[in-house]
């Protein structure tokens, strides 16, 4: 489970860590991957397994747009950025919702059958659900991904070089915006990642983001502002602890746990575990 | 002329005689309140009640043969044959709103009475400000049991509560022990709401009088992102039996859960929310071959009641959908309450609570496997009988109690 | 320059007077209770957000956490109640003062954090509280309280249909909250803020000042929350964990105030009189199509607000002031 938080986490990672702005619809951004995985399957009986890169790229080109149309804007605001970015996001979690409910009503969806559904592989007697195990190796990939790709691409550099000093980078001809839409989109695709293995074996339904997106910024956060391997080992802490609380206190107070072991964390070493900022 | 004081009188009377007919001529419409989450985590509840009540409309403002109170002719007769027009409100699930949204229906919308709610929580704030404002409320669909005893007036319920349900799975558990089945050990799997925690302490209670013993008592916070850790330790007490409590999104990732980490008990007993919704059955339903939940309501129903699969069609043309757990509660509930208008002949809320309080509807002109509808002095209806489905073969069969059952249980479940 | 802050400075407090003044007149005006409950909201959530200004607004401290002193608020106004025949009116105060110790409690780790650091760990301290408060047994858990409403009655703060006391009430504290902000504005406090916001590092050097007084605010803005929430609690006669500490709270606090201006004086009234009507109405009136409409057409208007006036509202009035001054 841990590696899964951490898949949802890692398009926040880079979003939310590498590139400095707040997004508070990142639930919402999971949710529409799922309704994108259920209508691939529902109408062109396509698993989600095989659509996760078309989901992705779906979604790349979603978070591109939102940037383009959105949040392009709200960085721009001289005054307030923070409040600024966290409140527009926000509006637009909202605004996801409801237009998820309109169009897809309130209904619970669910993908009954699929490849991984239900199956289980048993390692030495400890369960292990296959759909997990595949989001687990996903997550890893993503991860060596997208650590690859900001440590060693230009572009990774680009985007870095962007939010540490946007001026510079305008001097030496490299578009702000359009490296930035790249990111967003990039961050997006990542959410449609987890959003289509999320979609095997949770339920869908226009709220289910808030269910994660707490998860997903304490991961984030827990492993640290700036760094992927960062909110990789924070994905597995929180899976970790998650299950741990889950034995010594009564299950519905596990989160506590996570929440306590951030908490303990951050007062120890303010800027998350791996963080830079 | 002069005139007399014999004249004065006739006038008088006169008056008298007309104003009935001025005051039934205003109610050609009679306005029924409902407040249900029509957006956010609830909405699909709120979506498909409208439905429900559409429906019990229709045949009550239309002439319909069938033999419910009011479905033949037109409206109320005791209204002069007043129609029914419903007002709906959106409280989100949230007890503020709820309350704000009461009081606009019942100070605005001027209606004369309340349906409501889904959630429990909402339903303590919404019958408080109905019983501030005199006008009856009556919780179709909430089934905790601390609601009517808070000495309320101008509350009712037709449906039964949890202790009620509760009593029923244990009368059925009772019955299976008898029959040689292993059902010793109990494990229950509850939300950490109103709705959960009412539900565990009813069991609770009824398994140590009866003398069960309870090998785990999991209680979860509602909408988890992941529930492996509980089941985990389900799957470790082992119990022969599994009780859940759980709605719709928690109970389609308990199941796959269960799958996912292997592990099956002899039988699943659930409290109904979740496990009679179609949704959960359509994501999981080839893992619940042979669960069993509690119901007030069946589709069996129909072979002996030929109306109650009538009215399923007419509900399913608006919706699509199967009557189920809580839309035949929502349906009934728009009956009772305007029956209780019809005989109060007024929309003063008093009066029509003095009505419900009268309300004796014998149970053949229910959709429902209850005896009757008559309400104690707390406003419950004690003779709404719950029934126990299992759910086999893709559809749900009646198999508890004796009297109302199609099919013997089977035991374990697949 | 000087003079002018005065003059502004008491300019403000005229203003605020007259509207006050306006405002207590308004139920001669407005009989309809549904209107008044909108009244009575937005005057609560202008009191609540004006007092989450202080610490996250004047202070530069960003909390998501507040609803924690909200709930706690209710819970000890309540529990005191219910159990211990307390009155509202003390367990209220007891309330805030548990909240303010709490605050302070928390102020001395938490301020080290910075950024996003901050905001989730605020976030996460409400959530604990949450699921605390949910599985007390004592305190009722997921059950909450019902406070018995029996009659209207000054003294247990209680009242069966009117809204006038509530109304009279939530605008006291309205105004309370808004004369603190006042007043601290031009006191010491409110000078080391405005330096630290404006110059982080240079107030660095100030160092244990600026750490007290963000303590100070810290409590007096956990104090005022807390009253709020058991004046809510009163109003509504029943309180749930989710009903009083949900995140929402959290969220709806900060809302007005960011909408209006936040580190202004008058943006979380500006900010609750536009936003709390607006909910209301849409869901009330668009809500019951149970489509999802109500939510589209709130969202976008939160996203144009804070995209066009990321300066609040309030930037609307001080530029048209500008201009006319520049003429």
């Amino acid at each position: 489970m841990g590696l899964l938080y951490g898949l949802i986490a890692v398009g926040l990672a880079l979003i939310f860590g590498l590139m400095d702005v707040t997004n508070f619809a990142h639930g919402e951004f999971l949710m529409i991957a799922m309704y994108a995985s259920f209508f691939l399957f529902a109408f062109f009986a396509i698993d989600p397994l095989l659509s996760a890169p078309l989901v992705a790229a779906a979604m790349f080109v979603f978070g591109a747009v939102v940037y383009l149309l959105i949040v392009r804007f709200a960085m721009r605001a001289k005054a307030n950025a923070g409040m600024v970015q966290i409140f527009t996001t926000f509006g637009l979690a909202i605004v996801m919702r409801g237009l998820a409910q309109l169009f897809f009503t309130p209904d619970y969806r669910s993908i009954p059958q699929s490849w991984l559904g239900g199956k289980t592989v048993s390692i030495a007697g400890i369960f292990l659900p296959e759909p997990q195990l595949v989001g687990a190796l996903v997550s890893i990939a993503a991860f060596a991904g997208l650590y690859f790709f900001i440590h060693r691409t230009d572009f990774g550099r680009a985007l870095e070089a962007t939010r540490e000093d946007p001026g510079a980078v305008a001097l030496v001809g490299i578009d702000k915006n359009r490296v930035f839409a790249f990111g967003w989109g990039l961050g997006a695709a990542l959410v449609g990642l987890a959003g289509a293995i999320m979609a095997v074996f949770f339920y869908i339904y226009p709220d289910v983001g808030a269910s994660f997106a707490l998860i997903a910024y304490v991961t984030v956060a827990l492993g640290g502002f700036g760094s992927v391997f960062g909110a990789f080992a924070g994905g597995i802490i929180v899976g970790l602890v998650e299950a741990v609380t889950a034995l010594m206190l009564p299950p519905s107070l596990k989160s506590v746990g996570i929440y306590a072991v951030y908490l303990l964390v951050v007062f120890i070493r303010p800027r998350g575990l791996f963080g830079s900022m | 002329m002069t005139i007399t004081r014999r004249d004065v009188l006739l006038g008088a009377t006169a008056a008298a005689a007309l104003l009935p007919l001025a005051a039934r001529a205003q109610t050609s419409e009679v306005v029924i309140g409902a407040t249900y989450p029509l957006s956010g985590a609830g909405a699909q509840v709120g979506v498909d009640a409208q439905r429900a009540f559409e429906t019990a409309i229709d045949i009550i403002n239309n002439d319909q043969d069938f033999d419910l109170p009011l479905a033949k002719g037109v409206g109320l007769p005791g209204l002069g044959g007043a129609k029914i027009r419903m007002v709906y409100a959106d409280h989100q699930g949230d007890p503020q709103k709820g309350r704000a949204e009461a009081e606009r229906l019942i100070t605005q919308e001027k209606v004369c009475a309340v349906l409501g709610s889904y959630q429990s929580a909402v339903a303590v704030t919404v019958s408080q400000i109905c019983e501030r404002y005199q006008v009856p409320f009556l919780s179709a669909d909430n089934s905790s049991p601390s609601l009517h005893r808070r000495g309320l007036k101008y509350y009712f319920r037709a449906s039964p509560h949890d202790e009620m349900f509760s009593t029923a799975m244990f009368d059925f558990l009772d019955a299976m022990k008898k029959k040689g089945a292993k059902a010793n050990t109990l494990a229950l799997f509850h939300e950490d709401t109103i709705f959960g925690t009412d539900s565990a302490n009813a069991q609770t209670k009824l398994a140590t009088e009866r003398g069960y013993k309870i090998v785990a008592d999991i209680k979860y916070r509602a909408n988890s992102p992941s529930l492996s850790a509980e089941v985990q330790q389900l799957k470790a007490a082992n119990a022969d039996v599994l009780l859940p409590s759980s709605y719709t999104t928690d109970g389609i990732l308990l199941v796959k859960t269960m799958a996912e980490l292997g592990y099956k008990p002899n039988a699943i007993l659930a409290q109904a929310a979740g496990f009679s919704e179609k949704a959960l059955y359509d994501a999981v339903g080839d893992k619940l071959e042979g669960a069993i939940t509690r119901g007030s309501f069946s589709l069996d129903l129909a072979a002996k009641r030929p109306m109650v699969g009538k009215i399923n069609d007419l509900f399913k043309a608006k919706s699509g959908k199967d009557l189920n757990d809580n839309t035949s509660r929502q349906f009934m509930a728009m009956i009772v309450i305007a029956d209780a208008i019809n005989r109060a002949k007024s929309t003063d809320g008093e009066k029509i609570r003095d009505a419900m309080a009268a309300t004796d509807i014998p149970g053949e002109q229910t959709i429902m496997p209850w005896k009757r509808v008559k309400f104690d002095d707390m406003g419950q209806n004690n003779d709404a009988d719950p029934v126990l489905l299992q759910y086999l073969g893709g559809k749900f069969v009646t198999i508890f109690p004796a009297q109302a059952a199609v099919a013997e249980a089977v035991w374990p479940m697949k | 320059m000087d003079k002018n802050f005065a003059a502004r400075r008491r300019r403000d407090l005229i203003i605020a007077a007259v509207l006050a003044a306006l405002a207590a007149l308004a139920p001669l005006f407005v009989k309809n209770v549904y209107i008044q409950n909108i009244l009575v909201l937005t005057l609560m959530y202008a009191a609540l957000s004006q007092s989450w200004n202080i610490l996250s607004g004047y202070c530069g401290q960003i909390s998501l956490g507040h609803a924690l002193y909200f709930g706690i608020g209710a819970y000890t106004t309540e529990l005191l109640f219910t159990k211990f025949g307390v009155l509202p009116w003390f367990g209220m105060l007891a309330g805030g003062g548990i909240a303010a110790v709490i605050a302070m409690g928390l102020g001395y780790p938490f301020f080290r954090l910075r950024g996003h650091y901050f905001v989730i760990a605020t976030i996460v301290i409400a959530e604990i509280g949450l699921l605390l408060f949910q599985n007390w047994e004592w305190a009722g858990a997921a059950l909450g309280i019902t406070i018995p409403v029996r009659g209207d009655s000054w003294l247990k703060f209680q009242f069966m249909r009117s809204k006038l006391p509530y109304f009279y009430f939530a605008l006291a504290l309205c105004c309370l909250a808004w004369f603190v902000t006042w007043w601290l504005e031009d006191s010491k406090w409110g000078f080391w803020w405005r330096a630290v916001k404006d110059n982080p590092e240079a107030a660095e050097s100030l160092g244990v000042v600026v750490f007290n007084s963000k303590m100070g605010a810290a409590a007096v803005s956990a104090f005022l929350v807390a009253i709020g929430g058991a004046f809510y609690a009163q109003f509504l006669a029943y309180i749930d964990p989710e009903s009083v500490m949900g995140f929402q709270f959290s969220l709806l606090m900060a809302l007005p105030a960011v909408l209006g201006g936040i580190g202004t004086l008058w943006g979380p009234v500006l900010g609750a009189a536009i936003l709390i009507p607006m909910t209301e109405l849409t869901r009330s009136y668009i809500g019951g199509s149970g489509r999802g409409v109500d939510l589209i057409v709130y969202g976008t208007l939160i996203v144009l607000i804070s995209l066009a006036l990321p300066q609040g509202l309030v930037s609307l009035f001080s530029r048209s002031k500008a201009k006319g001054a520049t003429r």
